[in-house]
Protein backbone atom coordinates (compact mmCIF):
# COMPACT_ATOMS: atom_id res chain seq x y z
CA UNK A 1 0.00 0.00 0.00
CA UNK A 2 3.11 2.43 1.07
CA UNK A 3 4.29 1.48 -2.31
CA UNK A 4 0.79 2.61 -3.79
CA UNK A 5 0.35 5.37 -2.40
CA UNK A 6 4.20 6.53 -2.58
CA UNK A 7 3.36 6.33 -6.55
CA UNK A 8 0.42 8.65 -6.48
CA UNK A 9 2.30 10.99 -4.55
CA UNK A 10 5.21 10.70 -6.16
CA UNK A 11 3.71 11.92 -9.38
CA UNK A 12 2.31 14.87 -6.81
CA UNK A 13 5.13 16.02 -5.66
CA UNK A 14 7.58 16.25 -8.65
CA UNK A 15 4.75 18.05 -10.49
CA UNK A 16 3.61 21.62 -9.24
CA UNK A 17 4.85 24.28 -7.08
CA UNK A 18 2.03 24.20 -4.60
CA UNK A 19 3.65 20.62 -2.86
CA UNK A 20 6.53 23.03 -2.56
CA UNK A 21 6.44 23.53 1.53
CA UNK A 22 6.14 19.82 1.85
CA UNK A 23 8.77 19.10 -1.01
CA UNK A 24 11.49 19.09 1.09
CA UNK A 25 9.82 17.00 3.64
CA UNK A 26 9.29 14.37 1.11
CA UNK A 27 12.40 14.29 -0.53
CA UNK A 28 13.61 13.46 3.54
CA UNK A 29 11.28 10.97 3.65
CA UNK A 30 12.29 9.42 -0.19
CA UNK A 31 15.36 9.38 1.08
CA UNK A 32 14.48 7.13 4.29
CA UNK A 33 12.96 4.84 1.91
CA UNK A 34 15.20 4.87 -1.00
CA UNK A 35 18.00 3.83 1.44
CA UNK A 36 15.28 0.92 2.70
CA UNK A 37 13.91 0.18 0.07
CA UNK A 38 16.21 0.91 -2.99
CA UNK A 39 18.02 -2.51 -3.50
CA UNK A 40 14.36 -4.21 -3.54
CA UNK A 41 13.27 -5.04 -6.98
CA UNK A 42 9.95 -7.03 -5.28
CA UNK A 43 7.37 -4.73 -4.65
CA UNK A 44 6.97 -1.98 -1.99
CA UNK A 45 5.41 -3.09 1.42
CA UNK A 46 2.33 -2.47 2.25
CA UNK A 47 2.78 0.71 4.65
CA UNK A 48 2.71 -0.25 8.38
CA UNK A 49 -1.38 0.47 9.05
CA UNK A 50 -1.76 -2.12 7.01
CA UNK A 51 0.20 -4.93 9.01
CA UNK A 52 -1.32 -4.05 12.05
CA UNK A 53 0.80 -2.07 13.71
CA UNK A 54 -1.44 0.76 14.76
CA UNK A 55 -4.11 2.89 12.88
CA UNK A 56 -4.88 6.66 13.34
CA UNK A 57 -1.61 8.53 12.06
CA UNK A 58 -1.76 9.51 8.61
CA UNK A 59 0.41 8.30 5.82
CA UNK A 60 4.21 9.68 5.50
CA UNK A 61 5.19 12.11 2.70
CA UNK A 62 5.36 9.87 -0.44
CA UNK A 63 9.03 8.97 -2.03
CA UNK A 64 9.31 10.93 -5.94
CA UNK A 65 9.15 9.22 -8.72
CA UNK A 66 11.69 7.73 -10.05
CA UNK A 67 11.22 9.82 -13.15
CA UNK A 68 8.92 12.21 -12.44
CA UNK A 69 5.51 12.43 -13.94
CA UNK A 70 2.54 14.86 -14.48
CA UNK A 71 2.01 17.05 -12.05
CA UNK A 72 -1.11 16.60 -9.27
CA UNK A 73 -1.30 18.73 -6.49
CA UNK A 74 -0.41 16.78 -3.42
CA UNK A 75 -2.92 15.61 -0.87
CA UNK A 76 -2.65 17.22 2.36
CA UNK A 77 -1.24 14.34 3.80
CA UNK A 78 1.84 15.12 2.00
CA UNK A 79 1.87 18.26 4.26
CA UNK A 80 4.43 18.75 6.95
CA UNK A 81 3.39 16.88 9.84
CA UNK A 82 3.33 18.51 13.61
CA UNK A 83 6.34 18.56 15.88
CA UNK A 84 4.86 16.74 17.68
CA UNK A 85 4.25 13.27 15.84
CA UNK A 86 7.48 14.29 13.85
CA UNK A 87 9.51 12.92 16.95
CA UNK A 88 7.30 9.65 17.34
CA UNK A 89 7.96 8.51 13.78
CA UNK A 90 11.82 9.52 14.80
CA UNK A 91 11.48 7.05 17.84
CA UNK A 92 10.06 4.59 16.07
CA UNK A 93 12.60 4.85 12.62
CA UNK A 94 10.06 3.97 9.37
CA UNK A 95 7.01 2.40 11.53
CA UNK A 96 5.69 5.47 12.87
CA UNK A 97 2.52 4.16 13.43
CA UNK A 98 3.87 2.02 15.98
CA UNK A 99 2.05 2.33 19.26
CA UNK A 100 3.34 1.37 22.64
CA UNK A 101 2.33 -2.39 23.74
CA UNK A 102 0.00 -2.81 26.66
CA UNK A 103 1.85 -3.74 30.07
CA UNK A 104 2.35 -7.46 31.01
CA UNK A 105 0.66 -6.29 34.15
CA UNK A 106 -2.55 -5.34 32.60
CA UNK A 107 -5.43 -7.51 33.64
CA UNK A 108 -7.26 -9.01 30.24
CA UNK A 109 -9.12 -12.19 29.63
CA UNK A 110 -5.94 -14.13 28.88
CA UNK A 111 -5.85 -14.94 32.72
CA UNK A 112 -8.37 -16.81 34.54
CA UNK A 113 -10.38 -13.99 36.18
CA UNK A 114 -11.95 -16.07 38.70
CA UNK A 115 -8.95 -17.46 40.34
CA UNK A 116 -7.68 -13.97 39.89
CA UNK A 117 -10.56 -12.81 41.95
CA UNK A 118 -10.21 -15.90 44.45
CA UNK A 119 -13.93 -16.95 43.28
CA UNK A 120 -12.84 -20.99 42.67
CA UNK A 121 -15.10 -21.19 46.03
CA UNK A 122 -17.68 -19.60 45.46
CA UNK A 123 -17.81 -21.18 41.60
CA UNK A 124 -17.50 -24.82 42.96
CA UNK A 125 -20.32 -24.01 45.13
CA UNK A 126 -22.74 -22.28 42.75
CA UNK A 127 -21.67 -24.34 39.84
CA UNK A 128 -20.13 -27.86 40.94
CA UNK A 129 -23.54 -28.86 42.47
CA UNK A 130 -27.21 -28.53 41.28
CA UNK A 131 -28.92 -25.23 43.16
CA UNK A 132 -32.69 -25.96 44.00
CA UNK A 133 -35.11 -23.58 41.83
CA UNK A 134 -37.23 -22.52 44.65
CA UNK A 135 -37.15 -19.16 47.03
CA UNK A 136 -38.52 -21.52 49.96
CA UNK A 137 -34.96 -23.34 49.23
CA UNK A 138 -33.00 -20.53 50.08
CA UNK A 139 -35.35 -18.83 52.84
CA UNK A 140 -36.56 -22.55 54.16
CA UNK A 141 -37.69 -20.94 57.70
CA UNK A 142 -39.68 -17.87 55.95
CA UNK A 143 -43.77 -18.51 56.94
CA UNK A 144 -45.90 -17.94 53.84
CA UNK A 145 -46.09 -19.35 50.22
CA UNK A 146 -42.75 -17.12 49.22
CA UNK A 147 -42.30 -19.78 45.68
CA UNK A 148 -45.50 -17.84 43.89
CA UNK A 149 -44.66 -14.94 42.02
CA UNK A 150 -44.57 -11.72 43.55
CA UNK A 151 -47.38 -10.18 41.24
CA UNK A 152 -49.76 -12.43 42.32
CA UNK A 153 -50.59 -10.97 45.41
CA UNK A 154 -48.21 -7.36 44.77
CA UNK A 155 -45.80 -7.93 47.01
CA UNK A 156 -43.02 -8.00 44.55
CA UNK A 157 -39.73 -5.84 45.15
CA UNK A 158 -39.92 -4.65 42.14
CA UNK A 159 -43.15 -2.94 42.66
CA UNK A 160 -41.60 -1.53 45.54
CA UNK A 161 -39.06 0.33 43.83
CA UNK A 162 -41.06 1.48 41.50
CA UNK A 163 -43.40 3.01 43.88
CA UNK A 164 -41.43 2.56 47.42
CA UNK A 165 -43.74 3.80 50.19
CA UNK A 166 -44.22 7.09 52.10
CA UNK A 167 -42.00 7.25 54.49
CA UNK A 168 -42.25 9.29 57.80
CA UNK A 169 -39.04 11.12 59.66
CA UNK A 170 -39.14 7.87 62.28
CA UNK A 171 -40.72 5.00 63.56
CA UNK A 172 -42.64 5.88 66.78
CA UNK A 173 -43.41 3.50 69.19
CA UNK A 174 -47.95 3.11 69.35
CA UNK A 175 -49.06 5.15 72.19
CA UNK A 176 -51.81 3.65 74.61
CA UNK A 177 -54.28 6.09 72.81
CA UNK A 178 -53.14 5.08 68.95
CA UNK A 179 -53.00 1.15 70.43
CA UNK A 180 -57.22 1.48 70.41
CA UNK A 181 -57.18 1.31 67.05
CA UNK A 182 -56.03 -2.11 67.37
CA UNK A 183 -58.82 -3.62 69.37
CA UNK A 184 -60.03 -6.48 67.53
CA UNK A 185 -63.34 -8.68 67.43
CA UNK A 186 -62.95 -12.03 68.52
CA UNK A 187 -63.24 -15.06 66.41
CA UNK A 188 -61.23 -16.52 63.97
CA UNK A 189 -60.35 -15.15 60.77
CA UNK A 190 -62.21 -15.55 56.92
CA UNK A 191 -60.92 -18.65 55.41
CA UNK A 192 -59.11 -15.74 52.37
CA UNK A 193 -57.14 -14.34 55.08
CA UNK A 194 -55.65 -17.41 56.32
CA UNK A 195 -52.83 -17.40 53.85
CA UNK A 196 -50.29 -16.73 55.61
CA UNK A 197 -50.80 -20.05 57.63
CA UNK A 198 -50.62 -21.99 54.58
CA UNK A 199 -46.99 -23.60 54.09
CA UNK A 200 -45.63 -25.16 50.51
CA UNK A 201 -45.67 -29.15 50.77
CA UNK A 202 -42.19 -29.91 52.37
CA UNK A 203 -40.76 -33.16 50.93
CA UNK A 204 -40.28 -36.19 53.37
CA UNK A 205 -37.01 -37.63 53.32
CA UNK A 206 -37.17 -40.91 51.37
CA UNK A 207 -35.50 -42.99 53.81
CA UNK A 208 -37.80 -42.02 56.81
CA UNK A 209 -40.78 -42.31 54.21
CA UNK A 210 -39.45 -46.45 53.77
CA UNK A 211 -39.24 -46.64 57.46
CA UNK A 212 -42.78 -45.15 57.94
CA UNK A 213 -43.63 -47.80 55.24
CA UNK A 214 -42.42 -51.19 56.91
CA UNK A 215 -43.67 -50.01 60.26
CA UNK A 216 -47.63 -48.92 59.60
CA UNK A 217 -50.23 -51.54 59.33
CA UNK A 218 -52.50 -49.22 56.88
CA UNK A 219 -49.67 -47.84 54.54
CA UNK A 220 -50.86 -44.78 52.97
CA UNK A 221 -52.21 -45.25 48.96
CA UNK A 222 -49.89 -44.72 46.70
CA UNK A 223 -49.30 -46.55 43.37
CA UNK A 224 -46.24 -48.04 44.86
CA UNK A 225 -47.88 -49.56 47.38
CA UNK A 226 -49.53 -52.46 45.30
CA UNK A 227 -47.61 -54.95 46.82
CA UNK A 228 -49.09 -54.31 50.23
CA UNK A 229 -52.70 -54.19 48.81
CA UNK A 230 -52.16 -57.98 47.20
CA UNK A 231 -51.11 -58.99 50.80
CA UNK A 232 -53.78 -57.57 52.50
CA UNK A 233 -56.38 -59.14 50.35
CA UNK A 234 -54.67 -62.17 50.80
CA UNK A 235 -55.27 -61.99 54.29
CA UNK A 236 -58.51 -60.95 54.16
CA UNK A 237 -59.34 -64.24 52.00
CA UNK A 238 -57.48 -66.51 53.91
CA UNK A 239 -60.66 -67.05 56.76
CA UNK A 240 -62.93 -67.97 53.43
CA UNK A 241 -60.71 -70.52 52.52
CA UNK A 242 -59.84 -72.34 56.02
CA UNK A 243 -63.77 -72.40 56.00
CA UNK A 244 -63.60 -74.22 52.76
CA UNK A 245 -60.58 -76.23 53.75
CA UNK A 246 -62.26 -77.21 56.75
CA UNK A 247 -66.02 -78.13 54.97
CA UNK A 248 -63.44 -80.33 52.35
CA UNK A 249 -61.60 -82.07 55.19
CA UNK A 250 -65.32 -83.03 56.46
CA UNK A 251 -66.64 -84.19 53.46
CA UNK A 252 -63.18 -86.27 52.80
CA UNK A 253 -63.65 -87.42 55.95
CA UNK A 254 -67.55 -88.49 55.38
CA UNK A 255 -66.75 -90.28 52.02
CA UNK A 256 -63.10 -92.24 52.93
CA UNK A 257 -63.71 -93.64 56.11
CA UNK A 258 -60.54 -95.66 55.85
CA UNK A 259 -58.48 -92.55 56.15
CA UNK A 260 -59.99 -90.57 58.86
CA UNK A 261 -56.73 -89.22 59.94
CA UNK A 262 -55.75 -87.40 56.91
CA UNK A 263 -52.83 -84.90 57.45
CA UNK A 264 -54.00 -81.19 57.31
CA UNK A 265 -50.68 -80.63 56.07
CA UNK A 266 -51.67 -81.95 52.58
CA UNK A 267 -54.79 -80.80 52.45
CA UNK A 268 -53.28 -77.32 52.77
CA UNK A 269 -50.90 -78.32 50.24
CA UNK A 270 -53.45 -79.39 47.48
CA UNK A 271 -55.47 -76.35 47.75
CA UNK A 272 -52.59 -74.35 47.53
CA UNK A 273 -51.90 -75.84 44.43
CA UNK A 274 -55.61 -75.12 43.30
CA UNK B 1 -18.14 -6.91 56.74
CA UNK B 2 -19.97 -10.32 57.46
CA UNK B 3 -21.23 -8.65 61.07
CA UNK B 4 -23.21 -6.12 59.02
CA UNK B 5 -25.13 -8.68 57.41
CA UNK B 6 -25.14 -10.92 60.19
CA UNK B 7 -26.52 -7.77 62.26
CA UNK B 8 -29.47 -7.36 59.37
CA UNK B 9 -30.25 -11.03 59.11
CA UNK B 10 -30.54 -10.77 62.78
CA UNK B 11 -32.91 -8.30 63.06
CA UNK B 12 -35.40 -9.07 59.74
CA UNK B 13 -35.40 -12.76 61.41
CA UNK B 14 -36.79 -11.61 64.97
CA UNK B 15 -39.55 -9.09 62.89
CA UNK B 16 -40.38 -12.11 60.72
CA UNK B 17 -40.78 -14.37 63.75
CA UNK B 18 -42.92 -11.33 65.18
CA UNK B 19 -45.09 -11.27 62.24
CA UNK B 20 -46.10 -14.49 62.25
CA UNK B 21 -46.65 -14.07 65.99
CA UNK B 22 -48.78 -11.58 65.57
CA UNK B 23 -50.64 -13.70 62.80
CA UNK B 24 -51.62 -16.42 64.71
CA UNK B 25 -52.91 -13.76 67.61
CA UNK B 26 -55.05 -12.07 65.14
CA UNK B 27 -56.12 -15.05 63.15
CA UNK B 28 -58.20 -16.39 66.51
CA UNK B 29 -58.17 -13.56 67.84
CA UNK B 30 -59.89 -13.85 71.77
CA UNK B 31 -60.55 -10.78 74.01
CA UNK B 32 -57.96 -12.14 76.29
CA UNK B 33 -55.05 -11.50 73.70
CA UNK B 34 -55.17 -7.73 73.80
CA UNK B 35 -52.25 -6.93 75.98
CA UNK B 36 -50.34 -9.48 73.67
CA UNK B 37 -51.52 -8.21 70.36
CA UNK B 38 -50.61 -4.27 71.94
CA UNK B 39 -47.02 -5.99 72.82
CA UNK B 40 -46.60 -7.52 69.16
CA UNK B 41 -47.31 -4.49 67.31
CA UNK B 42 -44.78 -2.66 69.77
CA UNK B 43 -42.20 -5.15 69.37
CA UNK B 44 -43.05 -4.61 65.11
CA UNK B 45 -42.57 -1.16 65.99
CA UNK B 46 -38.89 -1.41 67.28
CA UNK B 47 -38.33 -4.59 64.93
CA UNK B 48 -38.66 -1.49 62.16
CA UNK B 49 -36.48 0.69 64.06
CA UNK B 50 -33.47 -1.55 64.37
CA UNK B 51 -33.53 -2.82 60.66
CA UNK B 52 -33.71 1.02 60.20
CA UNK B 53 -30.45 1.48 61.97
CA UNK B 54 -29.04 -1.04 59.93
CA UNK B 55 -29.37 1.04 56.89
CA UNK B 56 -26.70 3.13 57.59
CA UNK B 57 -24.06 0.28 58.29
CA UNK B 58 -25.11 -0.55 54.54
CA UNK B 59 -25.35 1.76 52.81
CA UNK B 60 -22.20 1.22 50.49
CA UNK B 61 -23.94 -2.11 49.36
CA UNK B 62 -25.10 -2.37 45.94
CA UNK B 63 -27.42 -5.08 45.09
CA UNK B 64 -28.25 -6.07 41.08
CA UNK B 65 -31.64 -5.25 40.52
CA UNK B 66 -31.92 -8.89 38.38
CA UNK B 67 -31.89 -10.51 42.23
CA UNK B 68 -35.14 -8.89 42.40
CA UNK B 69 -36.58 -10.16 39.29
CA UNK B 70 -35.18 -13.96 40.82
CA UNK B 71 -36.68 -13.31 44.33
CA UNK B 72 -40.25 -11.86 42.33
CA UNK B 73 -40.58 -14.84 40.59
CA UNK B 74 -40.03 -16.98 43.34
CA UNK B 75 -37.04 -18.67 42.46
CA UNK B 76 -33.67 -18.81 44.58
CA UNK B 77 -31.44 -16.14 44.15
CA UNK B 78 -28.20 -18.15 44.68
CA UNK B 79 -29.48 -19.23 41.08
CA UNK B 80 -28.24 -15.83 39.33
CA UNK B 81 -24.93 -15.79 41.27
CA UNK B 82 -24.29 -18.79 39.46
CA UNK B 83 -25.28 -17.96 36.83
CA UNK B 84 -23.21 -14.57 36.66
CA UNK B 85 -20.27 -16.96 37.17
CA UNK B 86 -21.14 -19.27 34.18
CA UNK B 87 -21.21 -16.65 32.10
CA UNK B 88 -18.49 -14.62 33.26
CA UNK B 89 -16.28 -18.00 32.90
CA UNK B 90 -17.55 -18.59 29.35
CA UNK B 91 -16.42 -14.99 28.10
CA UNK B 92 -13.33 -15.09 29.95
CA UNK B 93 -12.77 -18.26 27.98
CA UNK B 94 -13.53 -16.64 25.08
CA UNK B 95 -11.55 -13.58 25.44
CA UNK B 96 -8.56 -15.64 25.82
CA UNK B 97 -9.24 -17.56 22.36
CA UNK B 98 -9.68 -14.31 20.90
CA UNK B 99 -6.37 -12.91 22.23
CA UNK B 100 -4.42 -16.51 22.01
CA UNK B 101 -5.60 -16.24 18.32
CA UNK B 102 -4.17 -12.87 17.92
CA UNK B 103 -1.01 -13.75 19.27
CA UNK B 104 -0.50 -16.33 16.82
CA UNK B 105 -1.75 -14.16 13.92
CA UNK B 106 1.23 -11.44 15.12
CA UNK B 107 3.69 -14.32 15.49
CA UNK B 108 2.64 -15.75 11.69
CA UNK B 109 2.57 -12.14 10.33
CA UNK B 110 5.75 -11.35 11.40
CA UNK B 111 7.61 -14.34 10.41
CA UNK B 112 6.03 -13.71 7.04
CA UNK B 113 7.25 -10.12 6.90
CA UNK B 114 10.41 -11.32 8.01
CA UNK B 115 11.31 -13.21 5.00
CA UNK B 116 9.53 -10.44 2.71
CA UNK B 117 10.97 -7.42 4.76
CA UNK B 118 14.05 -8.72 6.71
CA UNK B 119 15.72 -5.36 7.29
CA UNK B 120 12.30 -3.34 8.46
CA UNK B 121 11.26 -6.64 10.92
CA UNK B 122 14.57 -6.31 12.06
CA UNK B 123 14.36 -2.99 13.12
CA UNK B 124 10.93 -3.61 14.02
CA UNK B 125 12.34 -6.27 16.78
CA UNK B 126 14.76 -4.13 17.84
CA UNK B 127 12.50 -1.30 18.59
CA UNK B 128 10.47 -3.50 20.31
CA UNK B 129 13.02 -5.30 22.09
CA UNK B 130 12.52 -8.75 21.03
CA UNK B 131 15.57 -10.80 19.83
CA UNK B 132 13.43 -13.29 18.00
CA UNK B 133 10.08 -13.55 16.68
CA UNK B 134 7.24 -13.93 19.51
CA UNK B 135 5.24 -17.45 19.57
Amino acid sequence: MRGRGGARLRVGGGGSGGGGGGGGRAVDAMENFTALFGAQTEPPPPPPAALGFGPGKPPPPPPPPPGGGPGTVPPPAAAPAPPGSDKAAAGCGPFYLMRELPGSTELTGSTNLITHYNLEHAYNKFCGKKVKEKLSNFLPDLPGMIDLPGSHDNSSLRSLIEKPPILGGSFNPITGTMLAGFRLHAGPLPEQCRLMHIQPPKKKNKHKHKQSRAQDPVPPETPSDSDHKKKKKKKEEDPERKRKKKEKKKKKNRHSPEHPGMGSSQASSSSSLR
Amino acid sequence: MAEKFDHLEEHLEKFVENIRQLGIIVSDFQPSSQAGLNQKLNFIVTGLQDIDKCRQQLHDISVPLEVFEYIDQGRNPQLYTKECLERALAKNEQVKGKIDTMKKFKSLLIQELSKVFPEDMAKYRSIRGEDHPSS
